[in-house]
């Protein structure tokens, strides 16, 4: 090799360095940013303060009243401290993004100047048996890797902190208009998919959101459901409304999710052994619960392993005229309950 | 690196704290056919555009003293309309936002293609009116019949307002600074967005469509913004300054 050339590869020796470190960085913060979710010293101090406060209630004797304060105070106790827990979690997420934003650039950069330099485009494919192409087309298919890690994680972020732009949203026109999109993905031409939303005994009202991110939550859940399962197998897209809140589903017919990993599912980065071998940076179901939650809703899952998945978005419904109906029930004893967060 | 404009290469300032980044970029640039010149921080930035009257300017946004962003105001007060790219980093939205209102020619968000900022220079430089005020940096737009007020964010057909969204004024107001360009409609929803969002570029196509309802526009006989099949949209008309 000569002289630029050398110079060149000893360019790109500096960055690559720098992006085993920011992998093995990533790698590292993957668990930990669960584990500083869980251990977050607000969240600590308060789940301490809301043990303390039950104690101190019992050895009082227990007066009604004075449970009932001292329940107020530990669930004020409690909200306080989540509200810092995600405080301290976006805060990292800022610095984490920003900290490898720099050596991504300067790999990519230092990528480019080799290509130009070896008079070759990573993206255009080494000849057959160069092995240096070879090579610098997976340093550069590992740096777009983590390139993309890095915006889904500010993604994240920035969706927490920005304003939403709302409007009257027509849901049937927007689950067509997924069933549409998702439709071109791989393998969805041999699953069957369905748009299902009632006309009677009226429809569904319009809700009061920010259209494209309803699209992604929604979008990214019958992506799932299509990724997660097999040809023959079934995908519902459906909503209803009960007068209190709107519900959306996307249930498929596909392989599941093992009992030891729906835990997990909502957390950014994480991704169950199914999920391992696809493409995806695991941001998929983080990105629909914050979007959720931003529309004042709430998330659930619930999964057999082998027999599929339904995934619950649950958004309140705009109160007004036109949304009122004359309601008379049967009082019942007892609840449901289920596995819902956000 | 060449120390003037004596070979008629283009002569860009590329102004970044982190050598990693300018020792990687400088090269690549240099080869694609521009004299660069790197600068650490702001005051070296000043320094050299004075010195140079370069072609064009790529700023990082979170430089050491001055800022990128106050390079750039500086640089606008004294009567310098360059092209500038803005590196943009933190706060994303925010940050586009700013870096629109503060007659940026264009942004890119770290960590970009190095591809992509090559596109972007070519295209800001092609663009330039040299002395005169960048489309970008004007508080006021006019194409035919269509009126922008860019500080307010209003804007007029004929006599009547505009009722837009605030992304389709920032997607109206893109097209119109960037007339004439094709624009992909990845780089629209980066534009509206702040990043690549998994929306797809859907998101952009309904944007255009309300754009097109208020204008009145025929996508079959557009007389603002045509559909280039496959690629994205391109601004047609004609593009000036509003006094």
């Amino acid at each position: 090799m000569n002289g630029p050339g050398r110079a060149a590869w000893a360019g790109l020796l500096a960055p690559v360095l720098a992006g085993a470190i920011a992998c093995v960085v990533l790698e590292i913060t993957g668990p930990g940013l669960r584990l500083y979710a869980a251990t977050s010293p607000g969240l600590a101090a308060a789940i301490a303060g809301l043990l303390g406060g039950a104690m101190t209630a019992g050895v009082l004797g227990a007066r009604r009243h004075a449970d009932r304060a001292a329940a107020r105070a530990a669930a004020a106790a409690l909200a306080a401290a989540a509200a810092t827990a995600a405080q301290d979690r976006l805060r990292f997420l800022a610095r984490l993004d920003h900290e490898l934003k720099n050596p991504l650039t300067a790999i990519r950069a230092g990528l480019a100047n080799l290509e130009q330099a070896t008079g070759m485009r990573a993206c255009s494919g080494p000849a057959p048996g160069d092995e240096g192409g070879a090579a610098l087309a997976s340093v550069s298919a590992q740096a777009d890797r983590i390139t993309r890690l890095v915006s889904d994680l500010r993604k994240l972020a920035d969706l927490e902190a920005q304003a939403l732009e709302t409007a009257p949203v027509d849901l049937p026109g927007l689950l067509a208009e997924v069933a549409e999109a998702v439709g071109d993905l791989p393998g969805a031409s041999q699953r069957s998919i369905r748009v299902t939303v009632p006309q009677a005994p009226w429809p569904l009202p319009p809700i009061e959101g920010d259209r494209d991110l309803l699209f992604v939550a929604v979008q990214n859940l019958a992506g799932n459901a299509i990724k997660f399962s097999a040809p023959g197998d079934t995908v519902e897209i459906r909503a209803s409304e009960d007068g209190e809140a709107l519900l959306i589903e996307v249930a498929d017919t596909g392989i599941g999710i093992p009992g030891d990993e729906i835990g997990q599912v909502w957390e950014e980065l994480a991704r169950g052994r199914a999920a391992r071998s696809l493409p995806g940076t695991g941001i998929g179901l983080a990105l629909v619960r914050v979007i959720t939650a931003r529309h004042g809703g709430r998330v659930a899952i619930r999964s057999r392993h082998g027999q599929g998945t339904v995934v619950s978005l649950w958004l309140p419904l705009p109160a007004g005229p036109g949304a009122a109906a004359d309601v008379a029930g049967s009082r019942q004893r007892g609840d449901s309950t289920g596995k819902a967060v956000a | 690196m060449g120390d003037g404009r004596h070979d008629g290469r283009p002569v860009v300032v590329l102004a970044d704290d982190d050598v990693a980044i300018t020792s990687n970029l400088a090269p690549f640039l240099e080869r694609a056919g521009f004299s660069v010149h790197v600068a650490a921080d702001g005051t070296t930035a000043l320094e050299l555009v004075r010195r140079l009257d370069p072609d064009g300017c790529v700023l990082d946004v979170l430089m050491p003293s001055p800022d990128g962003r106050e390079v750039l105001r500086r640089l606008r007060a004294d009567g310098r309309w360059l092209p500038v790219i803005l590196l943009t980093a933190v706060g994303e939205s925010r940050e586009r936002a700013i870096a629109l209102d503060e007659g940026a020619d264009d942004y890119l968000n770290k960590p970009f293609d190095p591809y992509e900022l090559l596109a972007r220079l070519r295209a800001v430089l092609r663009r330039a009116r040299p002395g005169r005020r960048p489309l970008s940096a004007s508080p006021g737009l006019r194409a035919g019949d269509l009126r922008m007020d860019r500080v307010a964010r209003r804007a007029w057909l004929k006599d009547t307002e505009l009722t837009l969204t605030p992304k389709a004024m920032l997607l109206l107001d893109y097209l119109m600074t960037h007339a004439d360009e094709l624009m992909t409609r990845e780089r629209l929803l980066e534009v509206l967005w702040g990043f690549d969002f998994p929306v797809g570029t859907r998101a952009v196509d309904n944007r255009v469509a309300e754009l097109r309802r208020s204008l009145g526009d025929d996508s079959a006989r557009p007389r603002w913004i045509a559909t280039i099949p496959g690629q994205g949209y391109r601004f047609v008309a004609t593009v000036e300054e509003a006094r």
